[in-house]
């Protein structure tokens, strides 16, 4: 196993290599321009000054070259010196630097990753906690009315876009009832238990909304899973064994049904560090997500492609997390 | 401008914030929505509108714009004018004098140094200053002593309010910024996000692109001032709900532009909680007519001056297209309390707009047909008119963006009504307003016969504004396509006067040839207003002192506001 | 149920008495889904078995024979009818009841891969059902499923494999072990060979038999292939359609086979004796079985019937007792018809 998850490290190098490439030809080709969305009172002049300073005067390779030491190399040192006090080699590194903002791209990131993982993260660990419970009855009462409720949900859930359910919840919990507060504060800090209490009534509205557009899609999954290995053999050899019918149905098929659910739950975990961007914006949750999405729209092509390409690492390396989960949930798989 | 007008403008300025009924910190904190982030705390960095307002929150100006345009000064003892002889004669130097004793937030004094280092700054030319026209033909600033900043610039400067003047322009401290010069200066991340000003608040915590955490300044000029201890100027989401959350949930004191359509707004206000607030700057939505023919059969020469064009250099045409639009209705469905009607390029401030103009205001159709029969276009059998075999049919450019969709598509059902057919066409705005001299849909290349946009100016003062509209500024080949004159006019006239106002002096005669020149270009066929536009924010009720300015920060008098008892 | 309804002279209490057994599936349409009708998998039988025998039960695929043997071990809940074991009706026992008597009655299933749970060793399969019904220490547990593995031929150190380590012949052991755990008297045997390889059936049929012998056990065994039932069983009890055609001691049936559809199936079985072999006439039967949610009018068999005659479609045959337990569901077996 060890073996094969290095081997399969190294051939993710190639590949993100390749995809970084083609994320950075991408952001080029695309039409954006940074001070496209300056004022028409700023000269062309000063936008071209504005650009060069930029580093957008260099050709693409050396573009790329640059971006290419800065994140690969520059970040990690930098990220190491941070960790351990140590110092190498002269002067300043140029690390990534987002246009925007003028700040290290990863700063941002750092800086943003504790909402996204609180919010998104919860959201997705609700979801998995909702859906798991509603796919096993779906699955044990086929057809009961729970079931049909469960269906109904789930599609209510799988097609409203966040976005009216996001609205809808603000409309309800905030304007009419006044319950809970439509904009989230990013600078809470919980230290008693009253700021704790803050930050859950600020937290359930985005963590419910993407919570239950989650177990929406995990809900289907886990009751498809359930319904495959209720019908198999070794169920009935359970009941023949004389099991209490939880035991049967926990010890047995739960279980067996959630290796392929755990896969889909491994593979989703890239998009928690994603954000949810229109989640976040309709809460201001300001996450990655966010970050994301305002870096698009001011054509910020360093924190954009930044992202973009640690999505990409993520979604490797999550796909490799997936494959051992398999394996080493079920014994049937031997990877060498 | 004289200096009676000055002082009664100040005075009124101080009539109309509250009485000293506060001590300073003693209203708790103010919530602020910017619904675009903010990025950055240094306008010289960035120039999105949202970082220059958070900004002003800390930096200062040596004077700002005050609500009805005129300049009231800041860190200025008073404004420099011919009168007073802050001035020159050859109009080529201007000399501002410090108020006395003011403080940075780190206790240090403000001195004539900081202005001089401003300048440099701004100027370095690997900088990227991205407010590089306010610095417009300096030649130096020099400190002549540490009270006194005298600037000199190489040409005649007959409104010579640009360089540290308004929320573009404010002083930097040069002990912070001493290291950030040129290519250093998007290293200096704790300068550019916590920049020590003079202003009512400092910066406490920074998250770009999230939230700006204020607190009161503890050495700001007037002790008793600000009224709120601190400021927390949160950003994300949407225009829409961030009206919401002042209007409809009252989580928010203040936000920021709510671009809204109006009957939402309405609805919202509706609850009680808040109110709308608008104030009208210089923005104008227009349509730009193409003086020159863009007819892809003229290969490289098309949209060139080489080319007129062969319909809408007809002024009857164009002001037959004019009195077909319904202003009311445009105004009403996408703008409400953020519109109003204009005939003018300059439509403010009033004393520099012109009253000369208002035939626009009212629709006008049989007067349009009629001006068009006239022009010898003739209705066609299948309701477009005709001319010696050609159609009257334009295509209609704009960029991207729901409103100026809704309003193309409702002046093509206008000019439907006169016989003009119209095409329509959209181009993200990245892209219409990109500036690519490659790309064949920038606003300035103009491939197309009449384009929809909205623009402005910076300040009062209109004399760069209206010089966009020489003919030298002509986007072509041979500049790039990087002229403002999208339209292409030439009026050798207009460019006579035009010079005329770089080289007068005073408001009230500067004011005069402006009007002059915003008539000239009215009147035109180049040209045709729409809406004027206004900046529209909401507040709460129970926030107190604010004043919409549209001629500086949104947030100019912050060091005002206060909480309302209720 | 009432004594007056035994028809079975026997003196002994049998061990496993079924009367009357019916086991519909319910058929469900349309948008509102709707009871549009059953599948009659098992429809009204009757037989028993006495301790220490095992019953051969055979038919076609999808005759109900499986079902027939999960509604006994009631693994179904069954329509109707009643199944009494050692003298107590179970036909009807829900949870906690029903549980505490698993252990008396046990399955061996067809498919050794498929009903061993994939993600358990060999032992925690094994030792499963003794967690749940005993109370034994750990080391008493561990003890019992060596002990169970030596019993089933299987080597002890493979105990903390997983299924899909072994050959289907061993799987098979496993299950016979998990089945045995507890000490049941009762094993209905589901096909437990049809799915081995030809060398491995002979090795598992014969374990089957030593364990008979050794533990007193009772089988139903349920097969298709007539030749092995022919090795193991007693009594041999052939389904149609989920109707007990013909029931018979092995020899009385497999020489003197009254049913029609008996005496097609018996035709096809190859006798290792030449001189038979060589006079045996094989009868082809024409046609498919009948849908068992759509059964023909009178006897089931009509419809493929060699002999079918007038009556056969319209009546529906009972269960003639042919004297010495044999007993066939056809008219031609009629006394009176025998008669004549």
């Amino acid at each position: 196993m060890f073996a094969y998850a290095l081997r399969r490290l190294l051939f993710a190098i190639p590949t993100l290599l390749v995809i970084s490439f083609i994320i950075f030809a991408l952001l080029d080709l695309s039409p954006g321009d940074p001070t496209a969305n300056l004022p028409l009172t700023i000269p062309a002049e000063v936008r071209e000054q504005i650009r060069i300073s930029l580093g957008l005067g260099e050709p693409f390779h050396i573009r790329y070259v640059k971006w290419l030491e800065q994140f690969f190399v520059n970040e990690p040192l930098h990220l190491i010196e941070q960790a351990t006090g140590w110092s190498f080699g002269e002067g300043q590194r140029m690390r990534v630097i987002s246009w925007q903002t003028r700040s290290p791209v990863t700063d941002l990131i750092l800086e943003r990753l504790p909402q996204t993982l609180w919010v998104v993260g919860l959201s997705y660990l609700v979801g998995i906690l909702i859906a798991i419970p509603i796919g096993v009855i779906s699955a044990y009462r086929q057809y009961s009315w729970f079931d049909q409720f469960g269906t109904l949900f789930s599609m209510i859930g799988f097609s409203a876009p966040t976005f009216f359910t996001g609205l809808l919840f603000i409309v309800i919990f905030s304007v009419w009832l006044g319950w809970l507060p439509s904009i989230y504060d990013t600078n809470l800090r919980v230290t008693n238990a009253q700021t704790l209490w803050l930050q859950i009534r600020q937290m359930i509205m985005p963590v419910m909304v993407l919570a239950l557009f989650n177990a929406a899609q995990l809900s289907r999954f886990m009751r498809a899973s359930m319904l495959d290995n209720l019908g198999q053999e070794y169920v009935r050899t359970a009941r023949a064994k004389g099991l209490r019918e939880r035991a049967v149905i926990l010890i047995h098929v739960l279980r067996n049904s959630l290796i392929p659910v755990v896969t889909v739950i491994a593979l989703g975990i890239p998009t928690i560090f994603g954000g949810a961007i229109i989640t976040e914006q309709i809460f201001r949750v300001n996450g990655i997500g966010q970050l994301l999405i305002t870096g698009i729209q001011g054509a910020d092509i360093p924190l954009v492609q930044t992202l973009t390409f640690m999505f990409a690492v993520l979604i490797v390396l999550f796909n490799l997390v997936a494959d051992l989960l398999y394996g080493m949930l079920d014994p049937r798989i031997r990877y060498e | 401008m004289t200096l009676r007008h000055m002082l009664t403008g100040a005075a009124a300025l101080a009539l109309l914030a509250p009485a000293a009924h506060a001590e300073r910190g003693s209203d708790g904190q103010v919530n602020v929505l910017y619904w675009q982030a903010v990025s950055i705390m240094t306008p010289y960095l960035s120039s999105g509108t949202k970082d220059l307002e958070a900004a002003s929150l800390v930096l200062e100006p040596l004077a700002r714009f005050g609500p009805d345009g005129q300049l009231v000064p800041y860190l200025a003892e008073d404004i420099p004018t011919l009168e007073n002889g802050g001035i020159s004669e050859d109009l080529t130097t201007i000399t501002w004098k410090l108020k006395e004793g003011i403080l940075w937030s780190d206790g240090t004094p403000v001195t004539a140094d900081d202005a001089v280092f401003t300048w440099q700054y701004c100027t370095d030319p690997d900088g990227g200053c991205a407010q590089l026209p306010n610095f417009g033909d300096v030649a130096s600033v020099e400190a002549v002593d540490p009270q006194t900043i005298k600037v000199t610039f190489s040409v005649p400067k007959p409104y010579p309010y640009g360089p540290l003047v308004g929320a573009q322009s404010p002083l930097i401290q040069k002990a912070q910024f001493a290291n950030c010069l040129g290519v250093a200066a998007p290293t200096c991340t704790e300068a550019n996000t916590k920049p020590i000003g003079t202003g009512p608040f400092v910066v406490d915590d920074f998250k770009a692109n999230d939230v700006v955490v204020l607190s009161a300044n503890p050495n700001f000029r007037d002790p008793e001032k600000p009224a709120f201890a601190n400021m927390v100027l949160k950003g994300g989401g949407d225009a829409a709900s961030a009206a919401r959350s002042v209007l409809e949930t009252g989580e928010f004191d203040y936000a920021w532009n709510a671009q809204v359509e109006p009957e939402i707004l309405t609805a919202m206000e509706a609850a009680g909680k808040g109110k709308v607030v608008s104030a009208f700057g210089t923005l104008v939505e227009r349509i730009q007519v193409n003086q020159t023919d863009p007819d892809p059969a003229l290969g490289e020469e098309r949209s060139t001056v080489k080319h007129p064009h062969p319909i809408l250099t007809d002024e009857n045409v164009v002001k037959a297209l004019s009195l077909a639009i319904d202003r009311a209705i445009l105004i009403e469905t996408g703008y409400g309390a953020a519109g109003q009607m204009t005939c003018n390029l300059v439509p403010a401030p009033e004393y520099n707009a012109s009253t000369n103009n208002d035939w626009c205001k009212t629709r006008d159709v049989d007067q349009a047909n009629k001006l068009l029969d006239e022009a010898g276009w003739m209705m066609g059998s299948d309701g477009v008119r005709e001319k010696d075999g050609k159609r009257l049919s334009l295509l209609f450019q704009s960029s991207t963006n729901s409103v100026r969709q809704a309003a193309q598509a409702l002046i093509k059902q206008d000019w439907a009504q006169i016989g003009v057919e119209t095409e329509l066409r959209n181009i993200d705005g990245g892209v219409f307003f990109g500036g690519d001299p490659g790309s064949p849909d920038t606003f300035q290349k103009f491939f197309a016969d009449v384009e929809m946009y909205a623009n402005n100016f910076d300040g009062t003062d209109p004399e760069k504004y209206l010089g966009d509209w020489v003919c030298s500024q002509a986007p072509s080949i041979e500049n790039q396509w990087q002229g403002n004159n999208t339209s292409r006019m030439c009026n050798p006239d207009y460019d006579a006067l035009h010079a005329e106002l770089g080289k007068t002096a005073g408001q009230d005669a500067r004011a005069k040839i402006a009007i002059e020149l915003n008539d000239m270009i009215v009147n035109s066929p180049s040209f045709i207003p729409l809406v004027h536009r206004g900046r529209v924010s909401t507040k709460s009720n129970a926030l107190g002192g604010v004043i919409m300015n549209p001629w500086d920060s949104e947030l100019w008098n912050a060091a005002d506001w206060y909480r309302e008892k209720s | 149920m009432s004594d007056a309804a035994t028809p079975l002279p026997r003196a002994a209490e049998p061990l496993l008495r079924v009367e009357g057994l019916k086991m519909h599936f319910p058929i469900y349409k349309g948008v509102l889904r709707r009871r549009a009708g059953a599948v009659k998998a098992v429809d009204d039988i009757t037989f028993s078995v006495a301790e220490g025998e095992t019953l051969g039960l055979v038919g076609e695929s999808g005759c109900g024979k499986s079902t027939a043997g999960r509604a006994i071990l009631r693994l179904y809940e069954p329509t109707a009818g009643a199944i009494v074991l050692e003298g107590r009706d179970i036909a009807h026992l829900e949870g906690d009841a029903l549980r505490t008597l698993r252990p008396k009655m046990q399955m061996i299933f067809q498919d050794p891969q498929a009903s061993l749970n994939p993600r358990m060793t060999v032992g925690s399969i094994i030792a499963e059902p003794l967690d749940e019904h005993t109370r034994q220490s750990r080391a008493a547990r561990r003890a019992r499923v060596t002990e169970l593995m030596d019993a089933v031929g299987l080597n002890r150190t493979f105990v903390n494999r997983y299924p899909h380590e072994f050959s289907g012949g061993q799987r098979q052991r496993i299950g016979i072990a998990r089945a045995l755990a507890l000490n049941p008297k009762f094993i209905v045997c589901d096909e437990p060979i049809a799915a081995l390889d030809v060398s491995i059936q002979a090795q598992v049929v014969n374990l089957l038999e030593d364990l008979q012998q050794q533990l007193g056990l009772t089988y139903l065994f349920i097969s298709h292939d007539l030749s092995m039932v022919r090795h193991l069983a007693t009594r041999v009890a052939v389904m149609y359609l989920g109707k007990l055609v013909e029931i018979a001691a092995r020899e009385t049936l497999y020489d003197r086979p009254a049913h029609p559809y008996t005496q097609a199936l018996i035709s096809a079985v190859p006798s290792p004796n030449p001189e038979i072999e060589a006079k045996r006439r094989r009868i082809v039967l024409k046609g498919d079985v009948p849908s068992p949610s759509n059964p023909p009018p009178g006897c089931a068999f009509s419809t493929r019937c060699p002999r079918v005659f007038d009556r056969c479609r319209i009546e529906t045959p009972p269960l003639y007792d042919l004297g010495g337990g044999h007993r066939a569901a056809c008219f031609l077996a009629e006394p009176a018809a025998r008669a004549a």
